[in-house]
C-alpha cells in the first residue's frame, strides 16, 4: 500500500479543515485516507490528453441570472434564531486571536 | 529614515494595487435578493443564502454582471465571454459559507489599462525621466518604458491585469479589548448585512513606480467608476478599498524584491503616505543589510507608520475549484453591446473634448473633469456663452469653486447660490475690466453668502474698477513723486520694487485701479 | 381498512368519495408510526400537530366539494429525508452538528409537495449528511430493514425507503448523490427514483455534492413515484441548475415496452462481482422485458469502470466545501467553554461530525490542495466527460438501460465495517450521478437464497425520465407493485 499521506500530513489537513483529532485518532484516519486514495488510482492512469472537463453536468446551461429586485428576507430575530450565542442583534463568537485567555 | 525623494534616487519602487469596489448603486446583493444598505441595524438584511444556511443556493444578480462588464469596457479591458465562478475556501467567521464565491483564472475583464497624467509636485517623485523631451517615451529596456514625457510632467501607461466579480464578507466588531481592535478582544460580534454585497476587484500590473502614481491611479479609477455609476466609491465607508503591493529593487537591477502587502489606506492621502512610508521603511531595512519578509502590513495614519498584521510563511492554499451551484457564463455579443451602449462619456474623453472644443490646456481640461459636478457646471456655462470665456470660466471652477468644495464637505454646487448664469456674469465683469481679479474673489464669496447676482453686488459695493488711463496716471505720478529714493533704487537695478509701486497705486485707488493699466503706466514712466 | 397499504390513486378515490377522511387517514398513519416505527427507527421527527391541522384543511375542502382543486397529492401522507428543509421542523441530516437546528425556511421540492396538498408526517433517518450506504452512520441510531430487522435498509436515504416499505408513509422524498435513493429502494423492495440532474430543484436540500445531488421520490408503486415526481419537478428560480420540465411522468405508464430498445451491458449480466441470485434475477428481468416485446440491445460503456474513482474525488471535494459552513457561528453545535475561535471550531466540528463525515471532508480538502488538484480533481472532471459521452453513444442504440441496482441484497447491521468496502457497494449506481442522467430502482421480487428484496435498475437518457418510468411500469405488471414488508410488525423493538 502506497503511503500517500503521513500522519503529519493528516494533522495538517485536520488543522486546515478545523477538525480536531486526538493523537489516538490520527493513525486510523491516516490509514483510512490512504486506503481511499489508493482506490482513486484509476484516475491517475487515464490518458486524458485533450479531454475537456465537465465542471457542470448538463452543460447546456449558461448565464442563469436573476433581476436586481429586492426579496423580503429574514427579520433580525429570524436571522438569529439558531445562533448558539448572540448579543445586541449580532452573532457572538469567542475572540479570533484567543484574547480571552490573556 | 531617509526622505522618499532621496530613497527613490537609489531604489526603484515596484507597486501594484488591488482595488475593491462595492457595487453600491445596485438594489440587491450578489447572489440573493437582500437589500443593499449601509448602516442598517445588524443582521436585518439577511436570508438563507447570505447567512450560508444549509441547503441555500446562490443566483447571480444580472445587474452586477452588467456593472462589471461596464467597468471593464471603461478601463480598456477585453471582455471574456467564457468564464466561471469559483469557490475560494477559507474559514473566517465573517464569510458565512466559509468560502467566497469569486472568479478563477479567467475573469469577466482581462488585460486593460489606464493612462495617468502626472504633473506638478507629484511628478518630481519620478526620477528616471532623465533627458526625455516632451512627446518622447522611455526606451523599451529602460525603467521608463511605459512613460511618455509631457510639457508639465509625464503620462504613465498602467496595465490592468483583470477585474473579477466576487462578494463581500460581513462585518465584525471586536469587543473586550481596546478601541475595537482585534488584539486583546475577548469576543467578536458578527453582522452579515454586508455579506454577499457585489464586489469587483481590479488588479493592476506592477507598473506603478511612485506613491503619487498610485494615488492618481486610484483617483482616476474612482472618477471612472463614478462616471459609469456603478458605485458611490466612498473610501470612508469602505465601498472603495485599496491594498498595495510594494517591493524595492536597486536602480539598474531587474529582479523583483520581496513584496509586502499594505492595507488600510482608506483615503487618497493615506494611500500616498502609506506607500511612501513603506518604501522608505523597506529601503532602510535593506540598506542596513536586513531582509524584507512577505507579510501583510497595516498603515496607521495617526502614528504615521505601517505595522505587521500577519506573516505569510507559505502561499495561502484556498482550494479553488469551479462553483458547481452556478452555471458558467457564455456572454453574447448582444449582451456586451447592450452594456457598451450604456457607457457614458468617460473623464478622459470629456477632457479631450474640452481641450479640442474650447481650446483649454490639457491641465485645465483634466481638472475640470476631476469631479462630475464641476464638469457639468462647466458645460452649463458653455451652453450660456456658446463656448466663449472658456478659459476664465475654467479658472473660476478649478481655482475658486474647487477650493470651496475642498474646504467645505457639505458644499453642494448644483444647489448652491452660484448658478452657471451668475458664474458667467462674474467672469464677464472680470473680462471687460469692470472689476479686478481681487474684486472678483470678493464677489464670488458674496454671491455664495448673500445669494445675489454678481452685477448687483458690484453695484451695491461700488466696486467698479478704474481703468481710465488719465485718472490712473495722476495716481502713478503722485506715487512716484512721493518716493524718489525708491525710484532711484529701481533705476539702479532693483527691479523688484515694481511690486511696491503697484501696491501703493492700488492703495491710492482704494483697490479699484486696474492693475494692468497701473503696471503699464509705471513701467512706461520708470523708463523701461 | 388497511389504509397504509393503499397507493395515491386509491387514497384519492377514498377521500373524494368520503369513504374516509384525511384526518382519519392521517391519524391511522400517525398511530402506525407510533406503534411500529420503534421497531425500525425510520423517523427522526414526527410532525403530528401540523399533519393533523393540514388534514383538517383537506377535510374542509372535501366537505365543500372542492377536493379536486387542492392538488395532486391532497391528503396523501408523505415524509421527508431529514436533509430537506421544512420551516419549523428540525433538519438534522442525522448529525449531532444540527441536532437542535430548526429550519427557518422550506426547500422548494418540499413546498411543491405542500402546494399539491401533501400531508407531511415527519422527517426521516439517513446516513449522517448522506455519506453512506446503510443508514448506520446516523448520529441518532440506525434504521432497520422492515424485511429483516437485523439488516440495514441501505442508505443514505434508509429512513425514506424503510418507512415506505413498512407502510409508515405512502410516498417519501430522498436524495441521491451516488445511489442513495436507488440502493435503499433495492434493499427495502420499493421504487426509488433519481431523476436527471436538474429535474428537481435542490434549493433547501442540504448539499452533499452539488453537482451530483438530486432529490427523488420513493414509493411502493411506479405510478405513485411518477405522481410525486410530477409534483416536485421543474424550474426553480432559486436553483440555477434546475431546468424547465413539462413532462407528465405518468403519461406513458400503460404503454408497455413493445418496441422499446433496452440496453444491457454483457459483463454486468454475467454477474461478475455480484451475488448469484442478483445475477439470476437480472437475467430473468431481461427475459421478461423481451417477452413483453422489448428489443434487448447489447451496449458498452467503456469508461464506466472509472466512475467509482471519479465519484470518490468529486463527492468529497464538493462535500469538503459544502460542509465548511458548519462552524458553530450562525447555527449548529457549539462546543462549550472555548475562549478562542479556533479551539471552538475544532472541538465543535470534531464532536459535531461523525467519523465518515470527518473522513470525507478531510479527503476533499486534501484532493483540492494545490498540486494535488491536478492529479485528481481535474482528471476526474475530464473522466466525467468521457463517461457522459459513453452514455450518449449508448443511447443512440437504446431508450433505456437495464442493470442491477446493488450487487447484493441487504446486509446485516455491523457487517460492513471497512469504509472502502462500503464505498464499493455503489458500483452500479454511481455512474449515472457522474453523467447526470436519470435512474430508478424497481423491485423485482425476492432472492431465491436470501428471501430479501432485489431491485433492477433502469437508466434513461438525460431528460428522458419518462422512458424509465415506462419500462418500470411494464415490469410492475409482471412483479406487482411493492407490498408492505410482511413480518416486521412481529419483530421485537
Amino acid at each position: 500500500m502506497t503511503e500517500y499521506l503521513t500522519e503529519k500530513d493528516v494533522r495538517d489537513i485536520a488543522a486546515y479543515t478545523s477538525i480536531g483529532l486526538t493523537d489516538e485518532e490520527i493513525p486510523q484516519m491516516t490509514k483510512d485516507l490512504n486506503n481511499t486514495i489508493e482506490m482513486l488510482k484509476p484516475i491517475t492512469e487515464y490518458d486524458l490528453e485533450g479531454v475537456e472537463p465537465t465542471f457542470h453536468p448538463i452543460g447546456s446551461l449558461s448565464n442563469v441570472m436573476r433581476e436586481d429586485v429586492e426579496v423580503q428576507g429574514f427579520t433580525q430575530e429570524q436571522a438569529l434564531e439558531n445562533a448558539p450565542a448572540q448579543q445586541d442583534g449580532y452573532f457572538l463568537i469567542p475572540s479570533i486571536l484567543g484574547g480571552g485567555d490573556q | 529614515m531617509r526622505k522618499l525623494e532621496e530613497v527613490l534616487q537609489d531604489w526603484e519602487a515596484v507597486i501594484g494595487l488591488e482595488v475593491h469596489a462595492e457595487l453600491t448603486t445596485l438594489t440587491t446583493k450578489m447572489f440573493c435578493g437582500c437589500k443593499l444598505e449601509f448602516g442598517a441595524d445588524p443582521n436585518t438584511h439577511t436570508c438563507p443564502v447570505c447567512l450560508g444556511l444549509p441547503g441555500a443556493l446562490p443566483v447571480p444578480n444580472k445587474a452586477a454582471i452588467e456593472s462589471i462588464v461596464l467597468a471593464g469596457l471603461a478601463t480598456n479591458c477585453d471582455i471574456e465571454k467564457h468564464s466561471m465562478f469559483y469557490r475560494k475556501n477559507y474559514m473566517y467567521p465573517d464569510m458565512s459559507k466559509n468560502f467566497q464565491t469569486t472568479q478563477g483564472p479567467i475573469a469577466f475583464c482581462m488585460r486593460g489599462h489606464l493612462d495617468l497624467e502626472v504633473d506638478g509636485v507629484g511628478a518630481k517623485e519620478r526620477i528616471d525621466l532623465g533627458n526625455l523631451k516632451p512627446g518622447e517615451t522611455g526606451a523599451a529596456d529602460s525603467t521608463a518604458a511605459n512613460v511618455t514625457r509631457t510639457e508639465d510632467g509625464y503620462v504613465a501607461h498602467v496595465g490592468i491585469t483583470r477585474i473579477h466579480m466576487e462578494e463581500d464578507a460581513g462585518k465584525m466588531v471586536h469587543v473586550g479589548g481596546g478601541e475595537g481592535r482585534i488584539a486583546g478582544a475577548t469576543h467578536s460580534l458578527v453582522d452579515y448585512n454586508r455579506a454577499g454585497t457585489p464586489l469587483i476587484e481590479l488588479v493592476t500590473e506592477p507598473d506603478l513606480r511612485t506613491p503619487e502614481e498610485a494615488r492618481l491611479f486610484m483617483q482616476k479609477l474612482r472618477q471612472i467608476y463614478l462616471a459609469i455609476g456603478i458605485s458611490d466609491c466612498s473610501m470612508e465607508e469602505g465601498s472603495l478599498r485599496c491594498d498595495g503591493n510594494v517591493s524595492l529593487r536597486r536602480r539598474g537591477t531587474k529582479e523583483f524584491g520581496t513584496k509586502t502587502e499594505l492595507k488600510n489606506m482608506n483615503s487618497f492621502k493615506n494611500l500616498h503616505d502609506g506607500l511612501a512610508y513603506e518604501i522608505c521603511r523597506q529601503a532602510e531595512v535593506l540598506e542596513e543589510g536586513g531582509i524584507i519578509y512577505q507579510e501583510t502590513r497595516h498603515w496607521d495614519p495617526s502614528k504615521k507608520r505601517t505595522i505587521v498584521m500577519r506573516v505569510k510563511e507559505t502561499a495561502d492554499d484556498y482550494r479553488l475549484f469551479p462553483e458547481p451551484d452556478l452555471a458558467p457564463y457564455d456572454l453574447s455579443d448582444e449582451f456586451i453591446n447592450r452594456v457598451r451602449a450604456k457607457l457614458p462619456e468617460l473623464p478622459d474623453e470629456k477632457a479631450q473634448r474640452y481641450a479640442d472644443t474650447y481650446g483649454l490646456s490639457a491641465y485645465d481640461a483634466r481638472h475640470l473633469v476631476d469631479h462630475r459636478v464641476t464638469a457639468n457646471f462647466f458645460e452649463a456655462c458653455m451652453d450660456l456663452t456658446q463656448g466663449d470665456l472658456a478659459k476664465p470660466l475654467a479658472n473660476l471652477i478649478i481655482n475658486d469653486i474647487t477650493a470651496h468644495m475642498n474646504a467645505d464637505e457639505f458644499f453642494d454646487l448644483p444647489t448652491s447660490p452660484l448658478t452657471p448664469e451668475r458664474a458667467v456674469e462674474l467672469v464677464k465683469l472680470l473680462a471687460d475690466d469692470t472689476i479686478s481679479s481681487k474684486q472678483a474673489k470678493q464677489v464670488f464669496t458674496a454671491v455664495l453668502e448673500e445669494d445675489k447676482d454678481p452685477a448687483a453686488i458690484v453695484d451695491e459695493r461700488g466696486m467698479k474698477q478704474v481703468s481710465d488711463t488719465g485718472a490712473i496716471e495722476v495716481v502713478v505720478d503722485k506715487v512716484l513723486a512721493e518716493n524718489p529714493d525708491k525710484v532711484e533704487q529701481y533705476k539702479g537695478g532693483k527691479k523688484g520694487l515694481l511690486g511696491f509701486f503697484v501696491g501703493q497705486c492700488m492703495k491710492e485707488t482704494k483697490g479699484q485701479g486696474n492693475p494692468k493699466v497701473i503696471n503699464q503706466l509705471l513701467t512706461q514712466k520708470l523708463g523701461d | 381498512m388497511d389504509l397504509h397499504t393503499l397507493g395515491i390513486a386509491d387514497l384519492r378515490r377514498g377521500l373524494r368519495s368520503k369513504e374516509f377522511s384525511a384526518t382519519e387517514l392521517t391519524q391511522a398513519m400517525l398511530g402506525r408510526i407510533e406503534a411500529l416505527d420503534p421497531k425500525i427507527h425510520s423517523y427522526l421527527e414526527v410532525t403530528k400537530d401540523s399533519a393533523l391541522s393540514q388534514a383538517k384543511e383537506v377535510d374542509a375542502a372535501i366537505q365543500a366539494g372542492a377536493y379536486d382543486d387542492l392538488g395532486i397529492l391532497a391528503g396523501i401522507p408523505v415524509a421527508l429525508k431529514d436533509n430537506l428543509n421544512l420551516k419549523g421542523t428540525h433538519t438534522t441530516c442525522a448529525s449531532r452538528m444540527l441536532e437542535s437546528y430548526v429550519s427557518p425556511y422550506t426547500a422548494t421540492c418540499v413546498q411543491n409537495m405542500l402546494d399539491q396538498g401533501a400531508i407531511v408526517l415527519g422527517k426521516l433517518n439517513m446516513d449522517e449528511f448522506a455519506f453512506g450506504g446503510s443508514t448506520e452512520s446516523s448520529a441518532f441510531g440506525p434504521t432497520r430493514n422492515p424485511w429483516d430487522t437485523d439488516r440495514v435498509p441501505g442508505g443514505s436515504s434508509g429512513g425514506s425507503a424503510a418507512s415506505v416499505a413498512a407502510g409508515l408513509a405512502t410516498v417519501t422524498l430522498g436524495s441521491d448523490t451516488g445511489g442513495s435513493i436507488r440502493q435503499p429502494g433495492s434493499f427495502c423492495g420499493v421504487v426509488g427514483v433519481k431523476p436527471t440532474y436538474g429535474v428537481v430543484s435542490r434549493y433547501g436540500v442540504v448539499a452533499f455534492a452539488s453537482s451530483l445531488d438530486q432529490v427523488g421520490p420513493l414509493a411502493r408503486s411506479v405510478e405513485d413515484a411518477a405522481i410525486a415526481l410530477n409534483a416536485i419537478s421543474g424550474r426553480d428560480p432559486l436553483d440555477c441548475t434546475s431546468q424547465h420540465i413539462d413532462t407528465d411522468f405518468t403519461a406513458n405508464l400503460a404503454e408497455g415496452v413493445k418496441g422499446m430498445r433496452i440496453g444491457v451491458i454483457p459483463e454486468f449480466m454475467e454477474g461478475e462481482g455480484m451475488d448469484d441470485e442478483v445475477r439470476d434475477k437480472l437475467n430473468e428481468v431481461m427475459n421478461e422485458l423481451k417477452n413483453m416485446g422489448a428489443e434487448i440491445v447489447e451496449i458498452e460503456l467503456p469508461n464506466v469502470h472509472a466512475s467509482l474513482s471519479a465519484y470518490y474525488v468529486l463527492g468529497p471535494c464538493e462535500a469538503f466545501s459544502n460542509l465548511a459552513r458548519f462552524d458553530s457561528v450562525r447555527y449548529g453545535y457549539r462546543d462549550p467553554g472555548h475562549k478562542d475561535l479556533n479551539g471552538q471550531y475544532e472541538a465543535s466540528r470534531s464532536v459535531g461530525f461523525g467519523p465518515e463525515v470527518r473522513r470525507r471532508v478531510m479527503l476533499g480538502s486534501y484532493l483540492l490542495s494545490s498540486g494535488v488538484y491536478d492529479t485528481y480533481y481535474y482528471p476526474a472532471q475530464q473522466i466525467r466527460t468521457l463517461i457522459t459521452q459513453d452514455y450518449v453513444r449508448a443511447y443512440e442504440k437504446c431508450d433505456c438501460i437495464l442493470m442491477p441496482t446493488s450487487p447484493y441484497t441487504a446486509f446485516k447491521l455491523g457487517e460492513v465495517k471497512d469504509p472502502t468496502a462500503m464505498y464499493l457497494s455503489d458500483t452500479f449506481t454511481i455512474p449515472i450521478n457522474i453523467a447526470g442522467n436519470g435512474g430508478m430502482n424497481v423491485p423485482v421480487g425476492l432472492g431465491n437464497d436470501s428471501h430479501l428484496p432485489i431491485g433492477a435498475q433502469l437508466i434513461c437518457p438525460a431528460f428522458k425520465d419518462e422512458n424509465m418510468f415506462r419500462a418500470a411500469a411494464a415490469l410492475e405488471t409482471v412483479y406487482g407493485s411493492a407490498c408492505v414488508a410482511p413480518d416486521f410488525e412481529k419483530a421485537g423493538a
